[in-house]
């Protein structure tokens, strides 16, 4: 399926991973499916708890303007970052969240949710939650990616001795999305 | 007519003119030491078998400086006011097999050029420091430096100098150098052997000549001279006499700068083949 | 086998280095500037930390004595730039990146090197000023770029645009000191250093790279060589070749005498040195273009603000029925004037959306002169203009 301009915004706080997921991702997309995107990223001068947002464009044709103008997807893994950035999700675009961050959402979108930090923290370590994200995005994602390629990614940029771990969270958030989809998803507050 | 040994290693003149005489002022200590310098340089050429092409002259700005400009038959830059060593440290990183000399003075090494002063000695770089230390800014018209000694008179201490001197070759020991040694203009078997030690050190070395600076102290070249030799005693006598002590501070070589990396180059070289 | 690296010369035909390979990578835009670096010969880098320009120098630090060449982390930005001009005397190509504060401790240096006509590359990824202002994006220093540096002598600035660039214009960068003997900029911007995107490497064999012209190369000898002559690019020796060459910041003649000053000699070096690069402006400068055949407005941009200005006027054209042509400019300075006023006869307005308050809308004000009706200054301080913006304001001012 043609790719003509994807956006997606990842948006948190600081120790998160928000700016490794950006980079996994655009790896993703651009080395291991060959399709061209964009990655940047931005962040308060606070190493931990300030703001961080990173984004991805990704084109089958050229990218001018390397950054999101409205989202396609919106990853809020803080409520900061949902009130900050949820104008900018496309009308038909998709929000993702971590529940446990996020507890007060709009419900003009779609909206789907990825206990992440959860999951990490059962998993071993809550440094975990970007791959558990990362596989909540490869099943949102499906039809523009295969899982194998973001899957690829997340096992390339992990730091040794952590890949087996990484791989188990993205695996479980990949399959906490799929169950969902079987529903349709829209939240409401609580 | 007979012609000072040490005119083979000077520029007299080109295609655009002459280039003599040196614009030092008459009397200068500047001059004797670049005699002594080419003098040192002249003899490791004939002993030891380096080659003149091997050697480069580096100096910053002053009359210190001034020993390259257009003067010398080698290769040199007569470069920026305090920079002669980050640019003699940058002609190493591409050819660590140069010899490369810097003539700098007590305000270019140690005011502007202070944290390169240090720098350099900390890294031990294998760069030769030729100080000339006539204690003040000579080509701008004698102003106070930091090695004027206290109480003096210049153009921008009118009522006194109140501040303290560097102690250059203490300086110079403490950052790093691995080669220390202070002479003077009245010491010229002296100077040019510390200078022949200093070139032969692998490693930082560090040479400060004291020298007479006649126009701005208003004294003769011959009373300064004079001067040098009473106000200065060897390292030993001068515990007692209290007089500037002169001689090899400090010798102790350890591993020079581009040694150390060449050891990183081999080890990258290695795992990428 | 190890090979000691004893003498970096500028030597650029050993494929077994451990170069970039051919294809497709992804990295961000500082990365990729040390890649094209590292193809087209550096062998010193000598850098100084400061947000947003560490990344590159980290990379050297990397990357460098791979190749079997030298790196440092000097006490300064003063030093590091001072250690190219040493090691460019010496034979290596050499280069340093820093922002916008620690470009302006660069600039007595700069003007040294004007002056000695000592190739080397300076990296600016510009941040807001004025003081350390912010770490973000800007586009601040394109005149400092150009007259920074105190005193005369003009001075080549190219604007990459994307990582492609970073890779490609560095490689440029060092091509054209080599060239012209001359510092050369590297005016990008936090933006582009900090972007990742695809970067596709071509066939190492077709990348030229070009080589200082050497009295050798000309069969001068030592003894009838002119360092400041024979040719309006002097052809430069290197140390330890046996050339004795003395370089001088003062004002010279071609035999770098410096004691028969007179204002003549004066003004033959001055001119000399301004001749150099303003007389070869058209095979030195590049200009970027489209829709220009049947544009009633024009947009002249540079940097990552050409990202957002394609975007736009692509827009603009399709979707307003505004006939609006484009221009990026490659190189800043020296400034392409003719280029530029041979591609536009006349055209109503020129938008010029820069990061900062309005600075290479003057000489595109003085090159458009009489080619158009106004040059409306679009300034963005600390971030990136957006597309919406751009289109929003160009609509509004094309259609009075």
């Amino acid at each position: 399926m043609k790719i003509d301009r994807l956006e997606i915004r990842i948006a948190g706080f600081g120790g998160q991973g928000v700016v490794t997921m950006g980079r996994v991702l655009g790896v993703a997309f651009t080395i291991h499916e060959g399709i061209n995107s964009v990655n940047t990223h931005s962040y308060g001068p606070e190493s931990r708890g300030g703001s961080c947002r990173s984004e991805v464009v990704v084109s089958q044709g050229e990218i001018h303007y390397p950054s999101v103008r409205k989202a396609d997807i919106l990853v809020a893994l803080s409520q900061v970052a949902l009130n900050m950035y949820h104008q900018d999700l496309k009308a038909d675009g998709i929000l993702l969240i971590d529940p446990n961050s996020v507890k007060d959402v709009p419900d003009d979108h779609v909206c789907y949710e990825v206990p992440a930090m959860a999951i990490a923290s059962s998993i071993g370590d809550v440094k975990y939650q970007n791959s558990v994200v990362l596989g909540a995005l490869a099943a949102l994602l499906k039809s523009k990616i295969k899982k194998e390629s973001l899957r690829l990614a997340v096992s390339k940029n992990v730091p040794p001795g952590t890949i087996e771990s990484n791989l188990a969270a993205f695996e479980q958030g990949w399959t906490h999305i799929m169950k969902a989809d079987m529903i349709i998803a829209k939240c409401d507050k609580g | 007519m007979l012609k000072h040994p040490m005119l083979k290693y000077i520029r007299e003149d080109g295609p655009a003119g002459k280039r003599l005489p040196f614009i030092l002022c008459p009397g200068c200590g500047a001059g004797q030491v670049l005699n002594y310098t080419l003098q040192a340089v002249d003899d490791i050429i004939n002993k030891s078998g380096a080659k003149k092409e091997d050697f480069v002259f580096i100096s910053g700005i002053g009359c210190s400086s001034r020993l390259t400009s257009h003067y010398l038959n080698f290769d040199s830059g007569w470069t920026l006011h305090g920079r002669a060593i980050p640019i003699a440290t940058g002609v190493l990183l591409a050819n660590p097999d140069l010899k490369v000399i810097v003539f700098t003075g007590d305000g270019d090494a140690a005011a502007i050029g202070g944290n390169h002063f240090i720098h350099a000695f900390r890294r031990n770089i294998n760069i030769t420091v030729i100080c000339v230390n006539n204690g003040l800014y000579g080509m701008t018209g004698g102003q106070v430096a930091p090695t004027t000694q206290p109480f003096s008179i210049t153009p921008t201490t009118p009522y006194g100098n109140i501040e303290d001197q560097f102690d250059l070759c203490k300086l110079a020991e403490t950052a790093g150098a691995t080669y220390v040694s202070r002479w003077t203009t009245a010491h010229p078997m002296q100077a040019i052997k510390a200078i022949k030690k200093g070139i032969a050190n692998k490693g930082a070395s560090f040479i400060e000549i004291l020298s007479q600076c006649p126009v701005h102290e208003h004294k003769t070249p011959v009373e300064m001279i004079k001067s040098l030799k009473e106000r200065t005693d060897s390292i030993d006598k001068s515990k007692n006499s209290g007089k500037i002590p002169i001689g090899e501070f400090y010798y102790s070589p350890r591993p020079e700068w581009t040694d150390r990396y060449e050891a990183i180059i081999e080890k990258c070289i290695e795992r990428t083949l | 086998m190890v090979e000691k690296a004893a003498k970096i010369n500028n030597q650029q035909s050993n494929l077994s280095l451990p170069y970039i390979k051919t294809g497709r990578h992804y990295l961000e835009g500082s990365e990729a500037c040390i890649e094209g670096a590292l193809l087209a010969g550096m062998k010193v880098y000598a850098g100084y930390p400061i947000t947003p320009a560490s990344e590159i120098m980290e990379h050297a630090s990397r990357r460098l004595p791979q190749f079997g060449g030298r790196f440092i982390q000097m006490e300064d930005e003063i030093s590091a730039v001072c250690t190219l001009v040493g090691a460019s005397w010496a034979g290596a190509k050499a280069m340093t990146a820093t922002s916008s504060p620690g470009f302006s401790l660069m600039q007595e240096t700069i003007s040294f090197s004007i002056m000695t006509e000592t190739p080397l590359v300076i990296v600016d990824v510009q941040r807001p000023g004025p003081g350390q202002g912010y770490i973000t994006t800007s586009q601040e220093d394109v005149m400092q770029a150009r007259y920074g540096h105190h005193g005369e002598g003009p001075i080549i600035a190219l604007a990459p645009s994307s990582v492609q660039d970073m890779f490609n214009l560095t490689i440029e960068a060092f091509n054209l000191s080599e060239k012209w003997r001359t510092p050369v900029l590297i005016m990008t911007e936090e933006t582009v250093a900090h972007l990742r995107e695809q970067l596709i490497v071509p066939d190492l064999n077709t990348i030229e790279i070009t080589k200082r012209k050497k009295p050798q190369d000309l069969e001068i000898p030592p003894e009838a060589y002119l360092p400041y002559g024979h040719d309006l690019v002097p052809p430069m020796a290197n140390f330890g070749e046996g050339y004795n060459i003395n370089h001088v910041g003062l004002v010279h003649s071609e035999d770098g005498n410096v004691s028969n000053y007179s204002l003549k000699v004066h003004l033959e070096n001055i001119e000399r040195l301004h001749q150099k690069i303003e007389k070869n402006v058209n095979e030195i400068s590049r200009i970027e273009f489209q829709f220009l055949d049947d544009c009633d407005h024009l947009l002249v941009c540079y940097g990552s603000v050409a990202r957002t200005s394609l975007e736009a006027v692509k827009e603009l054209r399709s979707m307003h029925g505004i006939k609006i042509g484009f221009i990026r400019l490659v190189t800043l300075w020296p400034f392409p004037e003719e280029k530029l006023r041979s591609l536009i006869s006349k055209v109503k307005s020129v938008f010029v959306p820069e990061m900062n308050m309005g600075m290479i809308k003057h000489p595109i004000t003085e090159a458009l002169r009489d080619r158009c009706d106004q040059v409306i200054s679009m300034p963005e301080i600390g971030a990136l203009h957006s597309p919406e913006k751009l289109i929003e304001q160009i609509v509004k001012r094309a259609s009075c």
